[in-house]
């Protein structure tokens, strides 16, 4: 086969192979981190989106609606003011609002939160837009102490169709389980205890009067609220009274019945407004949520919301931007030092090509695309690595934060990146060029003394 | 059959004061013909030789290769004719490293006119011609007898006017070096190349018909 330019370009990287290798992984690196960050920007946004699905307003008593949207939509805490039943009633009759659903947190299993709420929450309530709920096994509860498990929940206790388990008062790390000895034993001998082993605050205590059953398993809907076990109010309601009747009385027994108006507490209303069927925007979302906020409550429209709390970590991301770009730049400038440094082992045979017939130009012209052959082959580098990198984040970040992201790798990022790093790396190709395109031929073709 | 070298008051020095490295008043070579160009080291006759290659810039006079004004010629044009009509062959062969044997010929070709599809068969073939029996493997993987062969048919890979050989045994003992001449004056006569052979090895002489000495200025040529 006939010598090309490309061949004298190839043999030129492969005769250095190990400084070509370290040339290309340092742009590599670089492309990795930026890709990785953009993809996983708009994948962030996209996942902390998803969690406040089809919902127009969660109305709370938080301190604002921020705070609101990450303890009521996010699990960060538990809301501390409670929402009294005629609050709630007064809320989900108003003309204007079509779904109201009271949910209510404070208990946990695992260090994973409780949320209390009601069946619709299943039914009415679309995790992400236009993607209702889905059971993996089992169904929604139906009575009092039955569990439904998120899809990471279940995935992390281990959990079931058909376990016990007693869930704890406050965030507490104990997972206590239903045993066959708790079924033969009398539940009033086993008084909650205070578990303070591993617990997260607040220390919880665990509610071994009451066990619990798990009845369904939901498939993962890609929000925080696969973190979450769910249950029905009666039966929070039913461990709060309890509480209280036990402080009046230790030995005292609880059911449903005892449940009074001061126990009907919940911490959030998932509102959605009604509108025009087909229609999603709901012209009294405005109307609704101001009169809410005359009424004391504290309005969140996490649609809203969530691009406030992006733009609290979006200078977090230009710093990160800034740096992989500056990363970027550092990588053509050791493609520059690696080309400068291979100019003065090349010179001699820059100087045969010039008597074969070359002229000074495609001189010039050799190295300035060995220079964006390097920059691509590091971009390309960079793509998989990024790609690579951009799973395990991901993989990290549902591990760690329950947060479901997928990156995504938009076709004009990607070309916009691997253009940049091949421009920047021609860039840093022209000073090498140059001194190849000076380059003596007499000078260079002296034998060595 | 035209001149495939014609030199008229070519003068180059490296200062604009400075004394002439090379001073010439007339020299003509004939197609076909061999020269052998004596001196002293540091005479010139490297220089002479880039020169006449038009890599370097003379400071007066002309030099005229295959009827062809070399230094009338600009930038890649000029380029592009000295590897059509110019081979060079070097005290140190000047092969390329990382390249076979055969790429080293196939790399001249690359410049010239020669069809890309016949590069391969033509390397081979005339390596095959000169007695090359590796031409797939690296150079310093040959012999220094084997590595002065593939230098020689790169030089007249692309039939050129003119060969130029820069004291093209200097590094090889006496033995080697006669077969070095024999190949190199021997592959110029079958390709009608004219050589001029620069080297300051009084043995050569009796190999050249026609000889000239560079200490005697304006290149007094004995034919």
């Amino acid at each position: 086969m006939a010598i090309s330019d490309f061949t004298i370009i190839r043999r030129s990287l492969t005769s250095r192979l190990f400084s070509t290798v370290m040339t290309a992984l340092t742009v590599a690196v670089a492309v990795a981190m930026l890709l990785v960050l953009l993809s996983m920007k708009d994948a962030g946004e996209q996942a902390f989106s998803r969690g406040s699905g089809d919902m127009h307003l969660l109305v709370s008593k938080d301190s604002s609606p921020l705070v609101s949207v990450l303890n009521g939509i996010f699990y960060a805490n538990a809301p501390a003011a409670p929402i009294l039943r005629p609050e709630f009633d007064r809320v989900a009759s108003d003309p204007r609002v079509a779904i109201a659903i009271p949910t209510q947190q404070g208990d946990s299993f695992a260090g994973l939160p409780v949320m209390a709420t009601s069946a619709e929450f299943f039914t009415k309530f679309q995790p992400s837009q236009g993607r209702p709920w889905e059971f993996a096994s089992g169904r929604a509860f139906e009575k009092p102490f039955e569990v439904v498990l998120g899809a990471r929940a279940a995935r992390e206790t281990g959990l079931k169709i058909g376990d016990g388990i007693y869930l704890s008062h406050g965030r507490s790390n104990a997972a206590v389980r239903v045993t066959a000895d708790d079924h033969a034993d009398n539940h009033e001998e086993h008084a909650h205890e205070d578990h303070e082993e591993g617990a997260a605050e607040p220390a919880g205590h665990v509610h071994r009067e009451f066990p619990y059953t798990i009845v369904g398993i939901l498939k993962p809907s890609g929000s925080a609220h696969d973190t979450a076990l769910f249950t029905d109010l009666t039966s929070a309601w039913t461990i709060h009274a309890h509480d209280r009747r036990e402080r009046e009385d230790p030995t005292a027994k609880t059911t449903p019945a005892d449940i009074t108006d001061e126990d009907r507490k919940i911490t959030g209303i998932y509102v959605r407004a009604a509108s025009r069927p087909g229609a999603d925007a709901s012209g009294a979302v405005g109307q609704l949520a101001y009169q809410l906020r005359q009424e004391g409550f504290t309005v969140a429209e996490p649609s809203k919301e969530i691009p406030k709390l992006f733009k609290i970590v979006g200078g977090i991301n230009a710093i990160l931007v800034a740096m992989a770009g500056v990363v970027l730049v550092s990588g053509s400038i050791s493609i520059m030092i690696a080309l400068y440094n291979s100019m003065e082992q090349r010179r001699r045979q820059i100087a045969v090509l010039r008597v074969l017939g070359a002229s000074r130009g495609r001189i010039f012209g050799l190295v300035l695309t060995e220079s964006a052959l390097l920059g691509l082959l590091g971009a390309l580098g960079g793509v998989v690595l990024g790609m690579l990198a951009g799973g395990l984040t991901a993989g990290a970040l549902r591990g760690r934060l329950g947060i479901v992201v997928t990156p995504v790798y938009p076709p004009e990022w990607v070309l916009i990146v691997i253009v940049a790093a091949v421009l920047l790396a021609s860039v840093a190709g022209l000073i090498p060029a140059v001194a190849a395109y000076r380059t003596s031929v007499a000078r260079n073709l002296r034998p060595a003394a | 059959m035209g001149e495939a070298l014609s030199i008229t008051d070519l003068g180059f020095r490296y200062a604009a004061a400075g004394p002439w490295v090379v001073d010439i008043d007339a020299l003509s070579l004939e197609a076909g013909e061999q020269l052998l160009l004596t001196g002293r080291s540091g005479r010139g006759k490297s220089t002479l030789l880039y020169l006449i290659a038009g890599l370097m810039e003379p400071g007066r006079g002309r030099v005229l290769v295959h009827g062809q004004d070399m230094h009338a010629l600009r930038g890649h044009h000029r380029d592009e004719f000295r590897g059509r009509a110019v081979g060079m062959i070097f005290q140190t062969f000047n092969l390329l490293h990382g390249f076979s044997a055969a790429e080293n010929v196939m790399l001249a070709m690359m410049f010239s006119d020669i069809p890309r599809a016949e590069h391969a068969k033509r390397a081979h073939d005339l390596l095959a011609h000169l007695g090359v029996d590796r031409p797939d493997a690296p150079p310093e993987q040959l012999s220094i007898g084997q590595q002065q062969r593939v230098a020689v048919a790169r030089a007249v890979a692309c039939r050129p006017a003119l060969v130029l050989a820069d004291e093209p045994t200097a590094s090889l003992d006496p033995e080697n070096a006669g077969g070095a001449m024999d190949l190199i004056q021997g592959a110029c006569r079958d390709t009608g190349a004219a050589l001029l052979c620069v080297s300051h090895d009084p043995t050569m002489a009796e190999r050249f018909r026609r000889r000239a000495s560079l200490d005697a200025l304006g290149a007094e040529t004995q034919r």
